[in-house]
């Protein structure tokens, strides 16, 4: 029986693809189904950034947070369990883009797990839960689900076509649509509040001020254009802001934000015979980004 | 926005935060937290191609003819202690000629 069992992982890591076919019930199932680390082996630089991108740690939060910490913690939330055991996968929102791949691919023992994992801040376990290369470029990779139909299980979407793509599961990478456009990252990096919850709830603004206030001021570019900013030629796959790395962030934060200051000492009249020493400072704040500052 | 004499004391702070500020919309207390708030009810938030602009007074103690005046624009992910400093901006401002 326990060889039988880690036969089972065993093929169930090798084979992803039949994986796809049935809904993973642990974390570890649920991590092997989405694992990308083959990737590294011909895309060596492009995983290297995203490895420090927070795309790789989307239920990790900020720095020194574990994300989802509330939605776990019995009587945090309205969505929290009494009990980590009553768990399901809409105890959790947030995995509409934190964990897109558990709504489509798990079952509800995984959230079970899940909650059971943050509030054991057993963060290892938890961080093996990431928004890996084929969520990106696999399951989010067709938005117009009515014309072009769900995404092929034995293909990858880029930016080009390659009809021979040299891995055991994803043989070819055809084009998508949306790869470079800012609708893609939209998915996630939000309109505004889900109305759609029966509790809603509202993370990201992101892509709704991108809409709403970029555009109509006049904007033009992508989010890949800020964000994924071509070196040696590839879309850097950091995706920055890495919050994680204060040195890079405050650059990034420093070319989208300038600040000049104005300054005035001068004795004001109030009324006759009385002066107010007074210093004036004077401040504009301009922003160049694609979206109000701060958001997410 | 700090005015300290040209001796280091503090003569006064000013701050202005701008960030969406939203709601559940069942009461009116400001919710921090995508689980908890529902949408926004004010934004002063630094918005695309346009400019944050505020002019601030400070009024010297008797005595006083000159103050260092330091402008700190920092970001503030979730907590006090996750601040990224963006521009900080010292000037001496006197009111002698």
């Amino acid at each position: 029986m326990q060889l039988f069992k880690v036969l089972s992982i065993i093929l169930f890591i090798m084979c992803p693809l039949q994986a796809f076919a049935q809904k993973a019930q642990t974390i570890d199932e649920l991590a092997a189904m989405f694992d990308s680390s083959r990737c590294a082996d011909c895309h060596d630089v492009i995983y290297a950034q995203w490895e420090k991108s927070q795309h790789a740690r989307p239920m990790m939060g900020t720095p020194g947070i574990m994300n989802m910490t509330k939605m776990a913690t019995p009587g945090a939330t309205p969505f929290s369990p009494a009990d980590p055991k009553q768990a399901t996968l809409k105890t959790y929102p947030c995995f509409k883009c934190h964990l897109p791949q558990a709504l489509t691919h798990a079952e509800d023992s995984v959230a079970v797990e899940i909650t059971e994992a943050i509030i054991a801040q057993d963060t290892a376990k938890i961080a093996k839960l990431q928004i890996t290369c084929i969520v990106c470029h696999n399951q989010k990779a067709i938005i117009h689900r009515l014309e072009e139909g769900k995404p092929d299980p034995a293909a990858l979407y880029g930016v080009n076509a390659i009809d021979d793509h040299e891995d055991e599961v994803f043989e070819q990478v055809k084009k998508s649509a949306v790869m470079q456009r800012s609708l893609m990252c939209g998915q996630c990096h939000g309109p505004g509040p889900n109305l759609e919850l029966e509790k809603p709830v509202q993370c990201a603004n992101l892509y709704g001020s991108y809409l709403h206030a970029y555009i109509p001021a006049g904007g033009s570019q992508t989010c890949q254009e800020c964000h994924m900013k071509p070196i040696d030629g590839l879309a850097d796959h950091l995706i920055a802001p890495n919050w994680n790395d204060i040195p890079h962030t405050t650059k990034l934060l420093q070319e989208a934000l300038s600040l000049d200051v104005q300054t005035l000492g001068f004795e004001w009249l109030e009324k006759a015979k009385t002066y107010v020493p007074k210093v004036i400072v004077n401040t504009k704040v301009a922003s160049t980004a694609g979206h109000r500052i701060p958001d997410g | 926005m700090t005015a300290k004499t040209p001796e280091g004391k503090k003569i006064d702070t000013q701050t202005r935060h701008y960030h969406p500020q939203a709601t559940n919309e069942k009461s009116s207390k400001q919710l921090y937290g995508a689980e908890v708030k529902v949408a926004n009810i004010r934004d002063t938030s630094i918005q695309p191609y346009q400019t944050k602009t505020e002019s601030i007074e400070f009024v010297l103690p008797k005595g006083v003819r000159s103050a260092d005046i330091t402008v700190d624009l920092s970001y503030y992910l979730a907590s006090p202690d996750q601040r990224y400093e963006v521009h900080k901006i010292t000037r001496r401002v006197s009111l002698d000629r």
